[in-house]
């Protein structure tokens, strides 16, 4: 404590006598010979009027020679962080009122200690007004206010600090730029790029710095799709399992309800499933967080489908497997945990991973109630750049995820037609499964071929008459 | 009274909707006893066999095992099961499990028998039917014959007191039926209680104690293997023989 205190009075003691030396000191030059009116900065945003720090823009800086003063060089210092590069120049101009005044000289550019200074060819005189602009120079990538210094010297060799104008013009908002802004604004002078975007399809769709400035805000909305998707489904899963096994009981009231649900999710668009979820509930008194409510009704909706995929797929199982474990003494339940449902899990994976899938690309259609995800975000963009290329972006993001997942798909598929062996289900007919109804045509084939046998003796009875009514 | 029937069979019936499949079918096996049940298709032997472990519900008369009626609604079906051994046409090994624990499986979930106990029966059952070298392969991977053998095997370790075998060697391929004919015929010798719904006639005049032939869901003819094969008394006995001759 003692300690911390002792050096903070230390360095409170040494600030205060900086500030008298340079008080002494610079006072007496302090007499203002210049006043500062404008610092400006050309925005180097594309889509907004914001001027980008660490990113080239134009610098213009004015000033007015004060009564009764004439400066011979002034040094304009530009604030810490900022660059030049080699391609940036400056210009003067001197001013009497509208008229301009033939200076020729040249500012020059100190890049180590990021200044620029002009000597005058013949001092300028009172109510002049010297302007420098400076080209390609970069502001220090911050997001704050941030001026420019200026030290004039006199005619008679004496340093002035030039004064600030109270207008507020003098100040320039920086906002911190992304790498993929500054990636962009570079793009901006590359000639191939200029080029690229010369022809009307390519700028249309594939503009590059497009493409680079809407990578960030795309990723986030696919994060978010992502997320949805990824609370969302398993979620579905034990809606699913749960009204599959509702669906092969005994109970017709059980039956009845799992139908009516899944007919009706099933019979339904997605599309109005989302509308009366966000529009209806909030009638009822019920406001839930846009994106909890999101969730839910993905699970709510894919749950049906994968109540179908499960209660196929444990029908598919072919009734022996029943048989054999039921003739070994176990019963219902151990003959589902053990035989039934691991023989199920490995069979409706691909399926399961194709209604993913589905699910993650139906993620888009919460964009139409105001949910920030994936589509919403790229069409933000598409309506200030003006430029359909947020959309490509758009379709890459969906496409990293369900290319591989397709892939993954088509191996467990193969995998499964190997390793399924004796029991049905041959390599050819995974072929066939390119959509979702094409899967549950598959599968309805297989359940009408293959008979239930959920409860004792029963089912297989029905089986059986089945088969012996047909003969 | 006589020595108690190991399985007792009295006026079975079983209907399917309007089909009449078994019509007072009377059958009684004692301990030990090897019975091959011969028929056409459709004559209902494979239904009165499901019927004896209740894979068949029963549309009438009684089942007796070892004294119990076990068409009793109130019999534990399970409890059964455990004391009666099937095997199956198309074998129903369980194609995720590798041998060895199609055979475990119901030892550990049913007779509750540890895992190392489980293990050790399930090789002897495989060494048995002579299938050891083969335990840590999945089914798929097995011949026909030889996913036969593992399904005896795997009835075998549930220490059953009846073995019901349903046709176990029509889904075979002819040079794969010996290998398990073989294993059935030394079950038979040790004594085991087998019912045997077969086509195989060399089998069953070599290894039955009696001989059923029923046809149209009813008992025709049974009689020693000599008595049915070579002096059948009923005629259609007699055509049934000789179309498979």
């Amino acid at each position: 404590m003692d300690c911390t205190l002792k050096s903070t009075l230390k360095q409170a003691l040494k600030t205060a006598l900086a500030l008298s030396l340079v008080l002494t000191f610079v006072m007496p030059l302090v007499a203002s010979a210049l006043t500062v009116d404008v610092t400006t900065a050309k925005s180097n945003e594309t889509s907004s009027n914001n001027v980008l720090g660490g990113v080239p823009t134009r610098v213009t800086w004015e000033s007015v020679v004060d009564e009764g003063e004439e400066v011979a060089s002034v040094t304009v210092s530009l604030p810490e962080g900022s660059s030049f590069s080699d391609e940036s120049t400056a210009r003067l101009t001197v001013l009497d009122g509208i008229d301009r005044l033939p200076y020729a000289d040249e500012p020059v550019i100190d890049t180590a200690s990021g200044s620029v200074s002009v000597d005058f060819s013949e001092p300028v005189t009172a109510g002049k007004r010297i302007r420098l602009e400076l080209y390609k120079t970069s502001l220090p990538n911050v997001e704050e206010q941030v001026t420019l210094s200026a030290i004039a010297t006199l005619k008679d060799g004496s340093q002035s600090t030039a004064a600030l104008d109270e207008s507020g013009n003098v100040y320039i908002q920086v906002s911190k730029a992304s790498t993929a802004e500054r990636i962009s604004s570079w793009l901006d002078d590359q000639a191939w790029c200029q080029a690229w975007n010369e022809n009307t399809f390519l700028r249309t769709f594939f503009k590059p710095q497009v493409v680079v400035s809407s990578i960030p805000t795309v990723a986030m909305g696919w994060l978010i799709s992502l997320g949805l998707v990824l609370v969302g489904f398993p979620l579905a899963i034990p809606i699913g399992l749960l009204s599959a096994f509702m669906k092969i009981s005994n109970s017709r009231l059980l039956k009845f309800l799992a139908a009516i649900y899944t007919g009706v999710i099933r019979g339904t668009p997605l599309f109005l499933q989302i509308y009366i979820a966000f529009f209806g509930l909030p009638m009822l008194g019920i406001n839930l967080n846009q994106y909890l409510l999101a969730i839910f009704v993905l699970a709510f909706n894919s749950g049906a489908y994968l109540c179908e995929i499960f209660r196929a797929g444990i029908q598919s199982i072919p009734k022996g497997q029943f048989e054999a474990s039921r003739s070994l003494g176990m019963t219902y339940v151990q003959t589902m945990k053990s035989v039934i449902i691991p023989q199920t899990v490995r069979r409706v994976i691909p399926t399961m991973t194709s209604e993913f899938i589905l699910l993650y690309k139906d993620t888009s259609l919460l964009a139409a109630v105001g949910v920030m995800e994936l589509m919403l975000y790229s069409k933000s963009i598409v309506a200030t750049t003006g430029s359909m290329t947020p959309y490509i972006v758009a379709a890459c993001f969906y496409l990293i995820v369900t290319l591989p997942l397709i892939k993954v798909v088509g191996i467990l598929e193969n995998k499964l037609a190997l390793t399924d062996g004796g029991n049905t289900s041959g390599s050819g007919k995974t072929k066939k499964r390119k959509n979702r109804r094409g899967a549950f045509a598959q599968m309805k084939e297989e359940v009408a071929s293959a008979a239930c046998a959920p409860e004792d003796g029963q089912p297989a009875t029905q089986a059986s008459s089945q088969e012996k009514g047909a003969q | 009274m006589a020595e108690q029937s190991m399985i007792s069979i009295q006026h079975l019936e079983k209907s399917f909707g309007e089909t009449k499949v078994l019509m007072d079918v009377n059958i009684e096996i004692q301990k030990g006893e090897v019975v091959v049940v011969l028929g056409p298709s459709g004559s209902g032997k494979s239904t009165m066999l499901r019927c004896i472990n209740l894979l068949e519900t029963p549309t009438g008369g009684h089942i007796f095992i070892e004294g119990q009626e076990i068409t009793d609604p109130k019999v534990n079906v399970n409890k059964l099961r455990e004391h009666v051994g099937m095997v199956f046409q198309q074998f129903n090994l369980f194609p995720h499990l590798s041998a060895k624990k199609n055979v475990m499986l119901a030892q550990m979930k049913v007779l509750k028998r540890p895992k190392e106990e489980a293990e050790k029966i399930a090789m002897e059952r495989l060494a048995e039917v002579g299938l050891a070298d083969r335990a840590d392969f999945l089914p798929a991977q097995l011949s026909g014959g030889q996913q036969q053998r593992v399904a005896i095997a795997r009835a075998l370790a549930m220490d059953p007191h009846v073995m019901l075998f349903d046709e176990a060697t029509s889904a075979l391929d002819p040079e794969l039926v010996r290998g398990v004919l073989d294993v059935m015929r030394e079950l038979a010798e040790e004594g085991m209680t087998m019912v045997v719904v077969t086509h195989e006639m060399g089998f069953a005049r070599e290894v039955a104690d009696r001989v059923i032939f029923m046809e149209g869901g009813v008992v025709v003819e049974e009689g020693t293997p000599e008595e049915v094969f070579d002096h059948p008394k009923s005629e259609r006995t007699k055509d049934f023989l000789g179309h498979i001759k």
